[in-house]
């Protein structure tokens, strides 16, 4: 099918037309001005700087996870053996917080910076929640809860992921159990991440929806993957199952995304853009993960680029001012080397910007 | 800290929306204009438009609709914001008369969500005819709605939420009994419309009425048409179609095909005519024919679509009454047309009655002082497709030569009527002569009167109350006949003193010789000594003019004086000469002129020194003077003379620095001419002279007539096509202007769709797409027939006349990006430099470009040299002789060698675009796409760049510019200003590499240039205003701004009186100025930091007495000795009299 002719109001697709544009019809030149300028700026990344981890036992504690710290200082990355390390995104400084015994999969940092979650695989606790100051402090233990998140508009709550699709709810101020949401039968998705919706009201977990005041089970969405429960989208409208996206009024499925196939998703923090990787593939004996993320356009769920990286892909996650992504990365086969990669957004690879000049120092960290 | 102030110099002129209906009473029928955060009422009369109300909003106005609330008899005024504040205003009348009433603010809300999404469609607003309820679409897949009740106060809004995807339009059907809107939608089939029921009480749509899948793929527009038929027309590209649910007509007009239509305006209340109007700027008519049916309805049997005639490019329109319609335009100016039942002789249909100057949107500008005043002038690249233009602002008053006599040594001037009704002689005073002149038409011819002294100085002349001319010399005072031109009678001073200086209007006369003061009555052929008094000391200057001008049969009860020696300004009664009141004005300078005026019905009194200052007063009733002021005008002696504009009584003040003093808004304005230097004026009213001014210097009196008075000037210089960039050669005296016209693809090549500036040009040439740079010709190749190409020119236009030279076509899909004009390294040639790039349309970005060097010089244009890059320059610039620009993400310097060759010399990369560079000495600031500001510095020695500090908040640039070399100013993408600073001492190099935001401010509209200078002339000495810095902006919106810094403690003070103002002014809408000028943007929301808001500053000059005290009260400042001092009323007047001064 031929592309349709576009509408003579339509922002051009040419940055420079549509720049010229923008100073007539701002600030994005037309419909889908916003659009376009997102799709130039999510298909480059440019490889800055990356961090490897320092002591001797580098080769066995790979990254395993990355956050950055609200205030865009610090890079949290946990680590296989259970640690997390912080760097200063300035001066590289690394330093070394053992938090768990095992695989961190999960760090989040809260908006403030004062609280710290991290999650593990196995050994409970499970989930622990840190005061950072100076020091990583242990301020609470979740013993069974397996993930652990913040709320979203007002970060005084974390909601909790346990077993059989079971969701618990703390609330910070006091430190109690406020709720517990125990679905009337499990959807057993292998990979359940009890979340809160962006105005707090909303629960999903185990592909179920909570209503977080009443609190009483308000739908159960079909369950057509395996592993993802789903996460809501930035918007408030949606909730990107896998391949599916449910509006949350109605739970009309609004449309299949392919590409989001056993995707782990998350979104800059604008909310415009999501980024996925793939879950790692159980092949025979081993875990393979790709060497690519993907980026999509999240008003219309549009792929807009699939970027390859050198190594494997384990997780990726975006600044707060989304300048910058750090991406997980991880050598395949003999050499498991690990590093959390940064890339700024937007700006092409140097080897694409300029063949005349040198490239600038690259993997520097 | 940062310590700026930001004023609008000229208010948005681009008209977003407007609306017609009774608002201002129910039997008023007004047009109401939105200009972004300002809106104007008119009443629409049978004599025309006129003015009756203009007022700002603390928002960007984004919807603004009239409805008529159930019952009532007049309409109220909906506002949606851009940051989704919503209001009703309403007016309401206090007292007689058509301008007495307030603007009531009814119900305010904010109706912004804590998330989703801001539709990229931009906000969508509906009311339901019958005015039960308002519906708004300002996020994605949410319909927002907000019941109307009566007396409500508070708009509430709730949602609902809507599946269909991506809505281009939304409307309400008439007609039907529960509140219905009609949408028109979008998704993977196609697009299509559909209908939903909206029930109040469940807060839900509960039914589709109806609906059409797959309308035309290109349908962009719905318009609700009105019982008796209801339904709705569906504007497409190609094809417009009338649908009701029930039934349906579609047409295809092939004239409709050639544009879009971007704009509509229902004519009749039973909606049977439309009008239409296209982004090309052609209104259409569009009419649906009924067919009467058995049962006595009737159904739409037909469309029929005309074109009536080309008006400018709509953005709204709305139909006034009797044939008049008025088009407001955001590309260009806006007008008032009237349709005629007759084609004209081109087969209009159209006439324009009235325009209406629109900057807007302004995309570049250079600051330029062709008349070398000291005093700069804008001249900006405005509006687009075939309303672009250049726009020449000036601040100040023109006047407009018609002619001049060579005469030096002129010492007075006046105009006489000799046997006619209007003037028709002029008579010259110099040292110990007077001549006369006689106009006939356009001869002059010197003559003689018979009973005048022509070897003496006329201190007066002028026609008198019985049709005489008096003749005051220093040694008598004459009166003439003026048929037979012989002397009736005459008066001498006693003792044989001489008259020094002299005042009188047509019937009386007070005459000084020394401090003795003769008052004469001119009666019918006879002078009559009324009075004489002696006072303490000489007379320096006297004034008699009647307060109420205009009938010449009035006389003056008082008469002004400025003394010698004590230097005061005294007021007597007339003939008593006793006197009202003394004013010591101080100093040691004497008054040389003195003049009562009354403008805006408050008296004046103004005194101008011999040092160019002057001082004025008002004069209360009980003839006292109060509210002492003083302003410099020049530096020389000053002389006040009063004239008339129409029927508004002006002054003009000569001096080096000639001033027209006028009033608005109840405020005394001084605003310049364009004349070097004035040392006399009078009005002239002749034959062929009309309504002219006759101004003489020390070598020649000049005749002209002068602007309208207010006080930005604005000369338009239409182009027919989009000027986009703007550079000023003083070299060869000309502006170098890259612009960019539409060609359509036709089966000879391209034509130009009109004729425009470059096609229109004096001389033209092209760039060879067989240079050395070959371009493949696909897109020429593929294109079809009646396709659109933008074709981009070089033109060279002159600095005087403003006529296109030249003009260099740029290659097929090349684009210029950047102009500049610059000497390169030791090469004495003046140089315009453009920077372009090769579009392709599916590419995302261009991947070549050129920079291309011309000379201009003898009327010819030569390509001297031109260098292939690898993207577009969007910016080129002139650094230490060498070449800078931007490219795509990277930042490159070039040498110019010995060849005429450029070689590149180095290049920065950190950008995602580098879109915009200012420099200053070694320091060069790039602003990015989306990575706010970066400094670079140029190392001479290494000949390279090094980062030296960036602002690492993510901030989408739309303009940039250096306030010095640690302070930076930035404009971005939501209408925001911020500020930065780098802190060069600090301790560590982290800190010296981050830049701090330190000022920010929400100024409402996108700004697309910055450029140091200023409009008005500088230093003239007696300013409060300690600023320094002047950067001066120009956004879409077609307003003008001006960035200045001030110091810490008076930037304190100023914050004090706006903290005070804020509370004192009740806004309209209530839309708190605290929340209004927050930096906002999709990532951030902050308190405004660091920037005083000028526009409130100043609209503390508005209030009335009560309410400035009550700002006043507690202010305090901070002296010379840097003590806190509680301020006067007065102190402040002042203080923000001189801030409107700074622009």
């Amino acid at each position: 099918k031929c592309p349709d002719q576009r509408s003579r109001r339509a922002a051009p697709l040419n940055f420079t037309s549509r720049y010229s544009k923008k100073s007539l019809y701002p600030p994005y030149g037309g419909p889908d001005g916003s659009k376009l300028d997102r799709k130039l700026i999510y298909s480059r990344f440019r490889p800055v700087k990356s961090f490897r981890a320092g002591g001797d036992d580098r080769e066995e504690n790979v990254f395993t996870s990355c956050a950055f710290s609200g205030d865009s200082q610090f890079l949290f990355a946990g680590t296989y053996m259970g640690d997390v390390k912080m760097y200063n995104l300035q001066s590289s400084e690394e330093t070394t917080y053992q938090c768990h015994d095992s695989y961190v999969y999960h760090v989040q940092p809260s908006r403030d910076s004062k609280l710290v979650i991290t999650s593990s695989s196995w050994r409970t606790p499970y989930s622990k929640l840190w005061s950072v100051g100076d020091f990583f402090d242990e301020k609470k233990q979740f013993k069974d809860e397996e993930y652990l998140k913040f709320s979203c508009l007002v970060q005084d709550k974390v909601v909790g992921t346990q077993s059989d699709g079971v969701a618990t709810i703390y609330d910070l101020h006091t430190g109690q159990l406020s709720r517990t949401l125990k679905p009337t039968s499990s959807n057993a998705y292998t990979r359940n991440r009890a979340t809160f919706d962006p105005t707090d009201d909303l629960i999903l977990s185990d592909g179920v929806l909570w209503d977080y005041r009443a609190p009483k089970q308000i739908h159960k969405f079909d369950k057509l993957n395996q592993t993802l429960s789903g996460v809501f989208h930035p918007n408030g409208l949606e909730i990107i199952s896998n391949t599916e996206v449910w509006d949350i009024r109605t739970f009309h499925l609004l449309r299949t995304v392919p590409q989001l196939d056993q995707c782990e998703i998350v979104f800059n923090s604008g909310g415009e853009v999501i980024f996925g990787t793939n879950l790692e593939q159980e092949l025979e004996d081993e875990t393979k993960f790709e060497t690519a993320f993907k980026t999509f356009d999240a008003s219309d769920y549009s792929l807009i680029a699939t970027i390859e990286t050198r190594k494997s892909v384990l997780a990726v996650c975006s600044s707060w001012d989304d300048s910058s992504l750090a991406v997980v990365e991880q050598g395949n086969g003999e050499c498991v080397e690990s590093v959390v990669r940064m890339y700024d957004v937007g700006r092409l690879r140097a080897e694409e910007e300029d063949q005349e000049d040198d490239g600038e120092e690259e993997d520097g960290g | 800290m940062a310590h700026n102030y930001v004023v609008t110099a000229q208010h948005p002129t681009t008209v977003n929306v407007c609306d017609t209906g009774n608002f201002t009473s129910p039997t008023d029928l007004n047009l109401i204009i939105a200009r972004n955060t300002r809106i104007e009422i008119l009443s629409v009369s049978p004599e025309g438009l006129r003015s009756i109300r203009e007022f700002s909003i603390n928002g960007s106005i984004e919807v603004m609709k009239l409805f008529r609330p159930a019952g009532a008899e007049k309409d109220r005024l909906f506002i949606v914001t851009r940051r989704h504040n919503a209001m009703i205003l309403e007016v309401e009348s206090n007292g007689e008369g058509t301008n007495n009433f307030d603007i009531v603010t009814r119900a305010y809300g904010d109706v912004r969500d804590k998330i989703g999404k801001k539709s990229e469609t931009g906000t969508l607003a509906v009311i339901d005819p019958e005015s039960r309820v308002i519906g708004l679409r300002l996020y994605d897949s949410l319909f927002k709605v907000i019941p109307l009740e009566k007396d409500q106060a508070e708009l509430k809004a709730f949602n609902i939420r809507i599946e269909e995807l991506q809505i281009y339009d939304i409307q309400f059907l008439h007609g039907v009994s529960q509140p219905t809107i009609v949408l028109l939608h979008q998704d993977v089939h196609g697009r299509h419309v559909k209908t939903h029921e909206l029930s109040l009480k469940e807060k839900e749509f509960v039914k589709v009425a109806w609906k059409q899948d797959n309308v035309e793929r290109e349908a962009s527009m719905l318009i609700p048409v009105p019982e008796p038929h209801g339904g709705v027309i569906i504007i497409g590209a190609e094809s417009i179609t009338y649908h009701n649910g029930t039934m349906y007509h579609a047409i295809a007009p092939a004239n409709l095909q050639e544009s879009s239509v971007v704009a509509f305006a229902r004519v009749d209340p039973n909606g049977s005519r439309y009008l239409l109007g296209d982004m090309a700027g052609h209104l259409f008519m569009l009419l649906l024919e009924k067919e009467d049916k058995m049962d006595g309805t009737s159904q739409v049997k037909d469309l029929k679509l005309e074109l009536l005639g080309e008006t400018t490019i709509a953005e709204t329109m709305t139909y006034l009454d009797n044939g008049y319609v008025y088009i407001g335009s955001r590309l260009g100016d806006s007008q008032l047309v009237r349709l005629n039942a007759e084609a004209d002789s081109a087969g209009s249909y159209v006439t324009v009655v009235d325009t209406f100057t629109n900057l807007g949107p302004i995309l570049d500008m250079v600051v330029v002082d062709l008349e070398r005043q000291g005093q700069g002038q804008l001249v900006t690249c405005s509006g687009g497709f075939k309303e672009g233009s250049l726009r020449i602002i000036r601040n100040g008053i023109g006047i407009h030569e018609l002619a001049s006599i060579d005469l030096p040594g002129i010492k007075g001037m006046w105009p006489l009527k000799v046997g006619q009704e209007k003037d028709n002689t002029l008579v010259l005073s110099f040292v110990e002569q007077t001549r006369v002149l006689t106009l006939t038409g356009e001869e002059v011819e010197e003559t003689e009167i018979a009973g005048f002294v022509a070897d003496q100085q006329t201190f007066y002349t002028g026609n008198t109350e019985h049709g005489q001319i008096v003749q005051v010399t220093p040694g008598s005072v004459r009166l003439v006949c003026p048929s037979s031109k012989e002397l009736v009678d005459s008066w001498t001073p006693p003792g044989g003193k001489l008259i020094s200086v002299c005042g009188c209007n047509s019937s009386q006369l007070l005459a000084a010789s020394g401090s003795i003061l003769f008052y004469l009555e001119i009666q019918n052929g006879k002078l009559v000594l009324a009075g004489d008094t002696t006072l303490e000391h000489e007379v320096a200057c006297i004034d008699l003019t009647p307060l109420e001008d205009g009938d010449t049969t009035i006389r003056t009860s008082v008469a002004s004086l400025g003394l010698w020696t004590d230097i005061s300004v005294r007021l007597v009664k007339l003939p008593s000469l006793e006197e009202i009141t003394r004013e010591y004005l101080g100093g040691e300078i004497i008054p040389r002129s003195i003049l009562m005026a009354k403008f805006e019905g408050t008296n004046y009194l103004l005194c101008a020194l011999g040092d160019g200052s002057l001082f004025y007063f008002i004069v209360t009733s009980s003839g006292t003077l109060t509210d002492k002021k003083k302003v410099t005008l020049g530096t020389q002696p000053t002389v006040l003379r009063k004239f008339r504009t129409g029927s508004v009584s002006n002054v003009f003040a000569c001096s080096d620095r000639p001033t027209v003093i006028y009033s608005s808004n109840q405020k005394l304005v001084f605003s310049n001419v364009n004349l070097k230097e004035v040392k006399h004026m009078c009005p002239l009213n002749s034959e062929a002279y009309k309504d002219s001014l006759a101004l003489a210097t020390d070598t020649t009196v000049t005749i002209g007539t002068i602007d309208e008075i207010q006080k930005l000037h604005i000369r338009s210089v239409p182009l027919g096509e989009s000027p986009r960039r703007i550079a000023y050669q003083e070299e060869t005296s000309t502006f170098g202007v890259i612009s960019c016209r539409i060609d359509i693809h036709s089966k000879n090549g391209l034509q130009p769709s009109r004729p425009s500036a470059s096609t229109q040009a004096l001389s033209s040439t092209t760039s060879s797409s067989l240079g050395s740079l070959v371009r493949s010709g696909q897109a020429a190749g593929q294109a079809e027939c009646g396709q659109e190409q933008e074709v981009h020119s070089l033109l060279i236009i002159d600095q005087h006349t403003f006529e296109v030279f030249h003009s260099h076509q740029l290659m097929q899909q090349e684009y210029a990006t950047s102009i500049l004009s610059c000497k390169l390294g030791d090469d004495l040639t003046p140089y315009y430099v453009v920077g372009t790039g090769f579009i392709h349309p599916e590419e995302s970005e261009p991947k070549t470009g050129r920079i291309i060097i011309f000379s201009w010089a003898d009327g010819k244009l030569t390509q001297v040299a031109e260098k292939e890059i690898k993207g577009a320059a969007y910016t080129s610039l002139s650094f230490n002789g060498k070449l800078l620009a931007s490219i795509n993400s990277t930042v490159r310097l070039w040498e110019w060698t010995q060849e005429k060759e450029l070689r590149l010399e180095c290049s920065h990369f950190n950008n995602i675009i580098a879109l915009h560079m200012k420099t200053s000495g070694d320091f060069i600031l790039v602003g990015d796409l989306v990575r706010s500001m970066t400094l670079l510095q140029y190392k001479t020695m290494e000949g390279s760049f090094e980062e030296i500090a960036r602002d690492y908040c993510p901030n989408w640039m739309s303009a940039v510019e250096i306030l010095d070399d640690d302070t930076f100013l930035g404009a971005e993408n939501s209408s925001n200003l911020f500020v930065c600073q780098r802190d060069s001492g600090a301790n560590t190099d982290e800190e010296r590499q981050q830049m701090t935001e330190v000022g920010q401010i929400h100024i409402g509209d996108f700004v697309n240039v910055f450029r140091h200078g200023s409009l008005v002339m500088q230093n003239l000495g007696d300013s409060t205003i300690p600023h320094t810095g002047c950067v001066l902006f120009g956004t879409v919106g077609g307003s003008i701004g001006l960035v200045t810094q001030l110091p810490q403690d008076f930037f304190e003070f100023l914050n004090d009186l706006q903290g005070k103002l804020t509370k004192v002014i009740k806004s309209v809408g209530r839309i708190e100025h605290i929340n209004w000028r927050s930096f906002s943007s999709d990532k951030k929301d902050e308190a405004c930091e660091g920037f005083i808001d000028g526009d409130i500053i100043e609209s503390f000059l508005d209030l009335d007495r009560a309410s400035m005290s009550e700002v006043v009260t507690g202010l305090q400042r901070m002296d010379n000795s840097g003590m806190k001092v509680a301020v006067s009323v007065e102190d402040v007047v002042k203080v923000v009299e001189d801030l409107t001064r700074i622009h």
